[in-house]
């Protein structure tokens, strides 16, 4: 039997051709998703193991609320997968109380400590390459490190030194290769502050790659002071960073890890709130944030898995049912010659099997392909990936039984149907009537309507948050419903909404084609009206075949949908309240720097200049319940000149203009505050401490005196032994000396420290502008309090022209302006509204490459389900040519009824994936979405493709059809 | 254009030419050169307008390759086939569909209707195929004459296997063709059924001049027709008009002695079962 199965599989070879497509691409998805995880945690784990590689770390003890430092401005690098060191880390796991960095010191004082010391981290800077543009890639964030030798051990110094000075940097390999720089170039670097001239005086290598980052090591001095003036903190630190000396310079092994982290804890004094780790905990604990973070990618292209298997089955169930309707007398002639329904089974089956070996075998090879071109793609758009590509045998294993499953599980009804049917029955082509569909219409139909009751409590839910009701009058219902929030509902809802449609589709299957086809069936009465009816046949296979693109279509209509929402919110902000004719933002670090602001405001032809300023670390409460939101200083012309406010209560133009506090709806709502409240502000502003700077210039002064009175006794000591040109040169050394201390500017001497201020101010009104929501105002009299100017930064300009100026030429002379300091970006209002759309559109970009392979394989699935119809209609197809039906009316028909499944498909995709981003946007409406917009015009497209999917897919089985001759298929009796 | 043109000649021809379809020379070989099978053997042949011709034989004799090169279904290997005038064996796939068109009707053993449609669909499939106007009149007189005017609505699957032949044979006559080839239309049917199909193919051909060729193996079913031509190895060996169904037994008894009535039971069986 299982002879014969193998001859037949090679006699079938052709028809199998598709369902090892089929196959091979669902497991090349399924091999390639677990591949590519697999990479990025392998990458994950090697970078956390050459950036975090200290061996202990020391870090608060107290776990704190996330701080909004974090993500505006300061580091924005959370996700990318830069984390170069301690610092940025911990943008992504949780938040701990900083650390005095003179804890060092005692570190440094316990046994077994090499070096313990805060690296300091600056984000946001900017690379001026050997072209004189600011070196980007896509992959990554620019970092400075405070490096010296010693300060990170993964670090390699491959030429020349580390910087020294703070016009020195020393260049990680990635970057020196974008960059087009070497060793005694001299280059620009953006700091947060303004560009500075810099010579490379090095070059270093780190073990894994950076995934794009551009790593700048900067004098640890020079890192420490934008460190500091970024963070608003002086003299701490979230990590110090200790590295052992237990394995002679090498990384220590965990229970010397947790030897040395033990010692320390003795050591560290009990008020310092600090405690240390080991090195591995922090870099498991990272890694695993890393990886969640990440983890979504595998489930989307899972899901397009799913597709390709699903729609993979059931080519292969079509290409069985054909195979065995062929070979039905064969099955026949066999059960009546004695063999058993096993045996005619294992026939099938073997061939099934096989099918399965050769289609995963393809698969594996093809996912491994897929995740080979993925990294390279990245590595051509700058993000190169070390990660280990290839797949373990676990992964090819899974692919395989996937396969061999799927294709097992295809075949099994026909080869049932081959096995069981009565000799007789099969010698004789009786078709059997399907089994009705109402049954599933009612299932499905009731799946979908809780799907919708998810949805709309979903939606309930988010209005209740939003407008601050209960969300419904049953105090139980509600508990429960809190804790439920806003993501099970609208999850719940859409997996049963989905699963819902497949299931009801067969029972809409004829009055969907007869709606579909009122119009072919006008145009072309009688193909039309055949090709309607046919699809009515087998309301199954129909709707199956339409399954594939409907989950396709669901996906990506939905995304549009909250895509176009999201443009057209922003447009609609720039619409409605932008009356500025310019807006500033820097590109990088989200600080503009004072140069580039005078810049802009010298600029002949410019009206006003409103500045944004953030104001660091500000909290409003006290004690325990102090809370913390983004706190804005603002010019009083705000609301009149640059935002039209959406007031909620009271009145926003005059409260700022009294000085009083202008708090965002969302902001208000965490806190319940309403207008006239009193609220307690806390800042910080970093002054100088005159007492630690006239210790620091009496230590420099008795420093510089010492050494000039070492070279003049040295020179008097040279003098006496006779050697005159010595003395006179170390004479003119301590003169020397003398001079640069005078020249010395005192700023360096200057010692800050960071002082906490208190001011009580009024809430004066409440706005809803979504770019305010989560904001507070206030003027910059007010601010003046409560921070500054070392703890308040400018990060938007809003810029007016003088009346009468012509706004291109004001354009053109402002882009010249801040051309200088590289990272000021200066937009009109078209192009503010087009920063956000582009993004979104990059974002559709590989939706529509995803929804092009899952028309791919839907294209697969309509031709196998033709080409079975074809196959079953040889009879029927011979009879209308018989009656003088044409070959193009044949493919007229064909075609029609494909393109009718293929909009069945789009269609109910589209309607189901609308309707989620409807919901969607109106449960995340309070988080910007405040537009709704369906994109018709998209929409159309694909149902415009739909029809030329059909039609394309009906060409082949079409052929077929026609390949038959007439007499052939009227006279087979 | 070509339509218009055939439908002119057929006009012209009807009033002068009482033959409907002829065949020259006609001869089909099967197979390659090894093992060649000739199922016609240079046969020529002439079917008379308004007459019903039937062509026996036994299996093998050609009767169904002969109708199946007169119908255009299969292509001769040398020869000509001639239907109104027009050569079918040198037609392109275009210029058959229009012959099928206007030219031939189509009836066959095993009924082939098309399931989807009801009964009047199907009976009007031709025309709307063609894009022809529907003769309202013409159509309720054919569903008299088969008497189907209770079935209209019905589908295939509800009809018996008489009612299901008898809309074939309304099908083919909507469009009145020049020639309906009919290929053992009582072949599946009960002795009764086979009786009344027979008896309005009859009844179209004496009424309304249809012209029909049936291909049939039944001495019954060959005694309503006009004129009855017998096959042999590629041959014709009888062209026999108006016989009774006695003289139709005769010419098979004389074949007895060859053994060939045996040939020919066993292919009844064999197609009882198919």
């Amino acid at each position: 039997m299982i002879i014969i199965g193998l001859r037949d599989a090679r006699a079938h070879f052709g028809r199998f051709v598709m369902s090892i497509i089929a196959i091979a691409l669902g497991v090349s998805f399924v091999v390639g998703s677990f591949c590519f995880r697999e990479m990025m945690n392998n990458q994950v784990d090697q970078m956390m193991a050459s950036n975090s590689d200290a061996d202990v770390y020391v870090r608060g003890n107290k776990e704190q609320k996330d701080s909004t430092s974090a993500t505006f401005g300061a580091s924005s690098d959370s996700g990318s997968g830069s984390s170069s060191s301690s610092n940025s880390t911990s943008a992504e796991s949780k938040n701990y109380n900083r650390i005095d960095i003179d804890l060092a010191d005692t570190i440094n004082g316990v046994t077994g400590v090499d070096t313990a010391e805060a690296v300091y981290e600056v984000n946001g800077l900017v690379l001026v390459g050997k072209d004189d543009n600011a070196v980007s890639t896509t992959g990554g964030v620019t970092v400075g490190m405070g490096l010296a030798k010693g300060t990170w051990r993964s670090a390699t110094l491959t030429q020349g030194r580390w910087a020294k000075a703070k016009d020195e940097i020393t260049l990680h390999t990635f970057a020196a290769e974008s960059a087009g720089l070497k060793i005694g170039d001299t280059t620009k670097i953006v700091y947060p502050d303004g560009p500075a001239d810099v010579h490379v005086v090095g070059i270093f290598s780190t073990a894994s790659s950076q995934a794009g980052a551009i790593i700048i090591g900067l004098n640890p001095q020079t890192a420490k002071e934008y460190f500091q003036q970024q963070s608003g903190q002086v003299g701490t630190a979230r990590y110090l960073t200790v590295y052992g000396s237990a394995a002679g310079g090498q990384p220590l092994n965990v229970a010397q890890q947790q030897t040395l982290a033990d010692s320390i804890n003795a050591a560290l004094p009990s008020d310092a709130h600090a405690v240390a780790v080991t090195g591995q905990s922090v870099r498991d604990d990272n890694a695993a944030s890393t990886k969640k973070a990440l983890g979504f990618i595998q489930p989307l292209i899972l899901i397009f898995a799913i597709i390709a298997l699903f729609v993979g089955s059931f080519i292969i169930t079509n290409t069985f049912s054909m195979i065995v309707r062929e070979s039905m007398r064969g099955y026949a002639l066999l059960r009546s010659i004695g063999a058993s329904p096993i045996q005619v089974f294992i026939t099938v089956a073997v061939q099934a099997i096989l099918l399965g070996l050769v289609g995963s075998g393809i698969g594996i090879g093809l996912g491994w392909l897929m995740v080979k071109g993925i990294v390279a793609l990245m590595a051509h758009m700058g993000t190169p990936m070390t990660g280990a590509v290839d797949p373990s045998i676990s992964d090819m294993l899974i692919g395989l039984i996937v396969g061999v499953l799927v294709t097992f599980v295809g075949a099994s009804l026909p080869a049932r149907r081959a096995a069981t049917a009565p000799p007789i029955q099969a010698m004789n082509e009786t078709v059997n009537p399907e089994k009705p569909v109402w049954p599933r219409g009612i299932t499905g139909t009731v799946m979908i309507v809780l799907g919708s009751l998810a949805w709309l409590l979903c939606w309930r839910i988010a209005w209740a948050n939003d407008a601050d009701v209960a969300v419904s009058d049953w105090s139980w219902f509600n508990n429960g419903v809190k804790s439920l929030g806003t993501g099970w509902p609208l999850g719940i809802g859409a997996g049963l909404v989905v699963i819902g449609v497949i299931v009801l589709a067969p029972a809409l299957v004829t009055p969907t084609s007869a709606v579909l086809g009122w119009i072919p069936a006008h145009v072309f009465t009688v193909t039309g009206k055949l090709a309607t009816r046919n699809l009515s046949r087998s309301k199954r296979r129909t709707a199956n075949t339409a399954a594939a693109l409907f989950v396709g279509v669901a996906i990506v209509s939905c995304l549009s949908v909250v895509a176009a929402s999201a443009k057209a919110s922003v447009a609609g902000i720039v619409d409605s309240g932008l009356q500025s004719d310019f807006s500033a933002m820097s590109v990088s670090s989200g600080q503009i720097p004072d140069d580039a602001i005078a810049a802009i405001k010298k600029t002949k032809g410019v009206g006003t200049v409103s500045q944004s300023r953030m104001l660091m670390n500000v909290t409003y409460g006290s004690g325990d319940d102090a809370t913390v939101a983004m706190t804005f200083a603002e010019q009083p012309s705000l609301f009149t000149k640059v935002f039209a406010p959406v007031t909620n209560s009271g009145d926003a133009n005059t409260a700022l203009r009294n000085g009083e506090l202008v708090v965002g709806l969302q902001v208000a709502k965490d806190n319940g505050w309403k207008v006239g409240d009193t609220v307690k502000v806390n800042g910080q502003q970093v002054v100088v401490d005159k007492e630690a700077t006239a210790k620091a210039q009496a230590d420099y002064q008795a420093q510089v005196k010492t050494n000039i009175d070492g070279l003049t006794a040295e020179a008097q000591r040279l003098l006496a032994a006779g050697d005159t040109a010595g003395a006179q040169a170390k004479s003119a050394e301590a003169q020397k000396a003398a001079e640069d201390a005078q020249n010395v500017d005192p700023a360096t001497l200057v010692k800050t420290k960071t002082e906490t201020t208190h001011v009580t101010m009024k809430i004066g009104a409440i706005i809803e502008n979504s770019i305010y929501r989560s904001m507070v105002l206030m003027n910059d009299d007010a601010a003046g309090k409560i921070a500054n100017q070392y703890t308040m930064f400018t990060i938007m300009l809003f810029i007016n022209a003088k009346h009468g100026t012509n706004i291109n030429v004001l354009k053109a002379r402002l882009i010249k302006a801040v051309k200088p300091y590289y990272v000021v970006n200066v937009q009109d209002r078209d192009e503010f509204k087009s920063t956000m759309s582009s993004m979104v559109d990059q974002i559709l970009l590989v939706l529509y490459a995803l929804l092009a392979l899952s028309i791919v394989i839907a294209i697969f699935g309509i031709v196998n389900t033709l080409a079975l119809s074809v196959s079953e209609r040889t009879k029927e197809i011979g009879l209308l040519r018989a009656i003088g039906t044409s070959r193009a009316q044949v493919r007229g028909m064909l075609g029609i009824e494909a393109s009718i499944i293929a909009v069945f498909g789009t269609v109910l995709g589209m309607v189901v994936g609308v309707a989620a981003g409807v919901v969607i946007r109106a449960v995340y409406e309070a988080n910007g979405l405040s537009a709704l917009s369906i994109p018709l015009n998209q929409l159309g497209a694909f149902l415009v493709l739909s029809i030329l999917v059909g039609l394309i897919a009906s060409v082949s089985p079409a052929s077929r059809a026609l390949k038959q001759p007439v007499l052939d298929a009227v006279a087979a009796e | 254009m070509a339509r218009h043109s055939a439908r002119g000649r057929k006009n012209v021809i009807n009033q002068q030419d009482h033959v409907v379809a002829r065949a020259i020379d006609l001869t089909k070989i099967y197979g390659d050169a090894d093992n060649q099978v000739v199922a016609l053997d240079h046969v020529n042949v002439e079917f008379e307008r308004g007459h019903m011709t039937a062509i026996m034989g036994p299996s093998g004799s050609g009767k169904s390759t002969l109708m199946h090169c007169m119908a255009g279904l299969d292509q001769p290997t040398s020869g000509k086939v001639i239907v109104e005038g027009l050569e079918v064996s040198s037609m392109n796939q275009r210029q058959l569909t229009n012959l099928r068109r206007e030219q031939i009707g189509f009836i066959f053993q095993s009924f082939n209707l098309v399931p989807t449609l009801s009964a009047e669909e199907n009976i009007l499939l031709p025309l709307q195929i063609a894009k022809k106007p529907i003769d309202r009149k013409w159509f309720k007189q054919v569903v008299k004459v088969v008497g189907l005017e209770r079935r209209l609505d019905h589908r295939p699957s509800q009809l018996s296997g008489g009612q299901q032949q008898r809309v074939a044979c309304a099908r083919a006559m909507m469009a009145r063709p020049s020639v309906i080839f009919a290929d053992e239309p009582t072949g599946n049917l009960d002795s009764r059924s086979s009786r009344e199909v027979l008896g309005f193919l009859k009844q179209s051909v004496h009424e309304y001049g249809q012209s029909i060729v049936m291909v049939t193996h039944d001495p019954r079913a060959a005694s309503y027709a006009d004129r009855v031509l017998v096959l042999a190895d590629g041959h014709i060996t009888q062209d026999l008009h108006h016989p009774t169904y006695e003289q139709i037994l005769e010419v098979f008894a004389d074949d007895a002695d060859a053994g060939n009535d045996s040939t020919n039971a066993a292919h009844m069986t064999q197609e009882s079962h198919a």
